[in-house]
């Protein structure tokens, strides 16, 4: 058992070392040099063992006790009873650290899972609609100048879709059930690019495109299951809940890795961006059911929208929004369990 | 003359600074504290911090002496949690609107050179040597008056957006001094930059010592021109690579029907393209890294303390590139690595030249407390003594 050990005094004062002895006298630690000094334990700071590094025990008078030789340092301390704590236990193990790699996946995973989202919509519901339609606008804003330019569709048709969409809502949402998030339906004649498509921003705007109107012009019950989809990320202010939880997965990023690259802890964010928009589709799938039935149109409609959305599309990638979703298969899968009887 | 102590005597000698740390023992600090803040909903997340800033200084060794760092977590949780909150409103308001993106921007102008300030002085005063703590001796007022330029030519650069946006509706010009504010930040940013580490480095102390900083504002303009210059040569390297390495990568991918290139080829080719652009940014961010470090600690000195930093550029360069690397194939879990290898090469370029007697330094006082929202600050913002 080793009761003695060398060890390098600074006083706190001047940077001048002294070389000691330190031992344990009963309740005070004892440091013999060119004078004696004796300090209570229970003013001691003892550090937490490293592998790499020296030990530095620190006086509460500012006094420091430098020792170089760990293993002796550590030999003497535990000869003095003093035990790790444990988290320098766990640190100092690389089987507790493997469990505590393969923990906190795990809790990385469930709070992208379920955190995240329940986080989101936590938040949301103390952000009034107003910063909803300032971020629709926005959105707005940022698409390239002659993307979205006045419809070409007569104001006749459009006046009949607003009102078939307008029944279909009252249906599906009786007055009774509390008041519905505000809506406004446009028309765009859009740019190749966009394709057949609708959009529905933060705030409530749903815009359609021409080249949506002219896919599904003798199929109205369509259309309405598109406005019904839409619909669906108003409601459940799919844009809003999109930027919340792209900002607390970035947040979640940059305590991991954050003081490596900003650059790499932002992509976390994107991809977050990317998954968590496949779970507001399923969302938004369901609500175009539910439209189209309180519509007494059969889910069907949307099968066949897809089915021309990809015969336009050929065999190269459909285009954004409605299709830009992956899983299209899993999507036209749900129409068709959805028309069934 | 040094006996075994440490301890000189007469004439000058060199301090040599070590960093001692490993990667595999970061790894197993860091992703044990990573843990228990995951589980306390970041709670512990100053914790974490102080054992990591524990484990770097006590690592690093200046004279075969540790630094030391003395924050206390619990004194930190108060100030994290303010930062966290500004920083969670801060990004959401970025992505909300405009106008409430302008507001977070100003606020946070406001109120960031006080955080600088509070960050270095918590920063140092909870940094030990040889049982003496450091201090930052630079005041509020300071560290405005190091941004205040800046800030003009930000609010001048917002006001030329402004009157942009409201002008052009109505076919006006914005004033011609208004327009130059993009020109003169270019302009401006070395003497800019060049502020702020003045106003960091004159005001270190330690003991007696007081440092004083002598890089002169044409020496940073000399680091950024290099830095074009060889931005320039780099893509002209790339230019001339990548044109003649594309007709030889689609001859040997082989091109498809109607002459043109297989999906596979043109794969291939964006992700070389994507390579070549993060290794232009890894060779220039090091090589300005490295310049940088040099000129600025190669120019800070005290009475009886001179430092010097010799940073191979082409060293970082490769760290960070194998940094960057293996932390992207690791999907993040080099990041101890990556954090000990860079520390490691970085302040090892670093050596203190001592003039006289170590042992005669005195401390003079005591620094008051210092406020530890600055450091929060420093961790969300980026902001940092830039070793």
């Amino acid at each position: 058992v080793i009761h003695r050990i060398d060890a390098l005094l600074f006083d706190g004062h001047s940077a001048r070392a002294r070389r000691v002895t330190l031992r344990i006298d009963g309740i005070e630690l004892v440091a013999e040099g060119e004078h004696t000094w004796r300090w209570p334990l229970d003013q001691v700071r003892w550090p937490e063992r490293t592998r790499h590094g020296q030990r530095v025990l620190v006086l509460d008078g500012g006094e420091r006790l430098q020792c170089a030789d760990v293993r002796a340092f550590d030999d003497w301390a535990a000869a003095q009873g003093r035990r790790d704590g444990l988290v320098v236990r766990l640190q100092r193990s690389w089987r507790a650290t493997a469990l505590a790699l393969v923990a906190t996946v795990a809790v990385l995973a469930a709070v992208y899972q379920w955190g995240v989202p329940l986080a989101a919509r936590a938040v949301l519901a103390f952000v009034p609609a107003s910063v909803d339609q300032a971020v629709g606008q926005r959105a707005l804003d940022s698409l390239p100048e002659g993307w979205l330019m006045p419809s070409r569709v007569g104001a006749e048709r459009q006046a009949k879709l607003r009102q078939a969409f307008a029944d279909a809502l009252a249906r599906a949402h009786p007055p009774a059930q509390g008041t519905l998030p505000a809506w406004r339906l446009e028309f765009r004649a859009a740019d190749k690019a966009l394709g057949p498509n609708a959009l529905a921003l933060p705030g409530g705007t749903i815009i359609v495109t021409d080249a949506m109107m002219d896919l599904l012009a003798d199929r109205p019950d369509a259309l309405l299951g598109v406005l019904g989809h839409e619909w669906g990320h108003v409601r459940h202010r799919h844009g809003m809940q999109g930027l919340a939880r792209a900002t607390a997965v970035g947040a979640m990023a940059s305590l991991v890795v954050g003081d490596f690259s900003s650059l790499l802890a932002a992509a976390p964010a994107l991809l977050a961006q990317m998954s968590y928009s496949r779970d507001f589709e399923r969302e938004a799938d369901a609500e175009a059911v539910r439209l189209l039935r309180a519509a007494g149109q059969s889910p069907a409609a949307m099968v066949e929208f897809f089915k021309r959305l990809r015969g336009i599309a050929g065999s190269r990638r459909v285009p954004i929004a409605l299709a830009s979703h992956p899983d299209s298969e899993e999507r036209l899968r749900y129409f068709e369990d959805a028309a069934r009887p | 003359m040094m006996d075994r102590l440490g301890n000189s005597g007469e004439g000058s000698r060199t301090l040599p600074i070590r960093f001692v740390g490993s990667g595999s023992e970061y790894f197993r600090i860091w992703i044990v504290n990573l843990l228990l803040t995951l589980l306390t909903v970041g709670l512990y997340y100053p914790f974490a911090k102080v054992r990591r800033l524990r484990y770097f200084h006590g690592c690093t060794e200046v004279d075969g002496h540790p630094l030391e760092f003395h924050g206390k977590p619990w004194a930190m949780l108060r100030g994290y949690a303010l930062v966290a909150q500004l920083a969670l409103v801060y990004g959401f308001a970025q992505r909300s609107s405009p106008l409430a993106a302008g507001i977070a921007l100003l606020i946070l102008m406001a109120i960031g050179p006080a955080l600088w300030h509070s960050s270095l002085r918590f920063r140092l005063a909870n940094t030990a040597w040889r049982g003496i703590r450091l201090r930052f001796a630079g005041t509020l007022g300071g560290a405005y008056a190091a941004v205040g330029p800046a800030y003009l030519l930000a609010l001048g650069f917002m006001l030329l957006a402004w009157t942009a946006g409201t002008g052009a509706t109505r076919g006006k010009e914005p004033p011609l001094l208004l327009s130059l504010t993009p020109l003169l930040i270019v302009l401006a940013t070395p003497w800019l930059l060049w502020r702020a580490k003045r106003y960091q480095h004159v005001h270190y102390e330690y003991a007696s010592e007081r440092s004083s900083f002598s890089a002169r504002v044409p020496q940073v303009y000399g680091v950024f021109l290099r830095t074009v210059l060889l931005s320039m040569a780099l893509g002209a390297v790339v230019a001339v690579v990548v044109g003649l390495g594309a007709p030889g990568l689609f001859a040997l991918g082989g091109l498809g029907e109607l002459g043109k290139p297989k999906p596979g080829t043109v794969i291939v080719y964006s992700l070389l393209i994507v390579l070549a652009a993060l290794l232009f940014q890894v060779l220039l961010r090091s090589y300005f890294t490295a310049r940088l470090q040099d000129l600025v600690w190669g120019h800070t000195a005290s009475r009886r303390l001179r430092f010097a930093s010799r940073l191979r550029a082409r060293s970082l360069a490769g760290v960070t590139a194998r940094n960057w690397l293996l932390m992207v194939l690791t999907l993040g879990l080099f990041y101890p690595f990556a954090a000990v290898a860079t520390a490691r090469l970085r302040l090892q370029a670093v050596s203190i030249d001592a003039d006289a007697d170590i042992d005669d330094l005195v401390a003079r006082r005591s620094g008051g407390p210092a406020e530890a929202a600055g450091d929060a600050a420093a961790d969300v913002l980026g902001v940092d003594i830039g070793l």
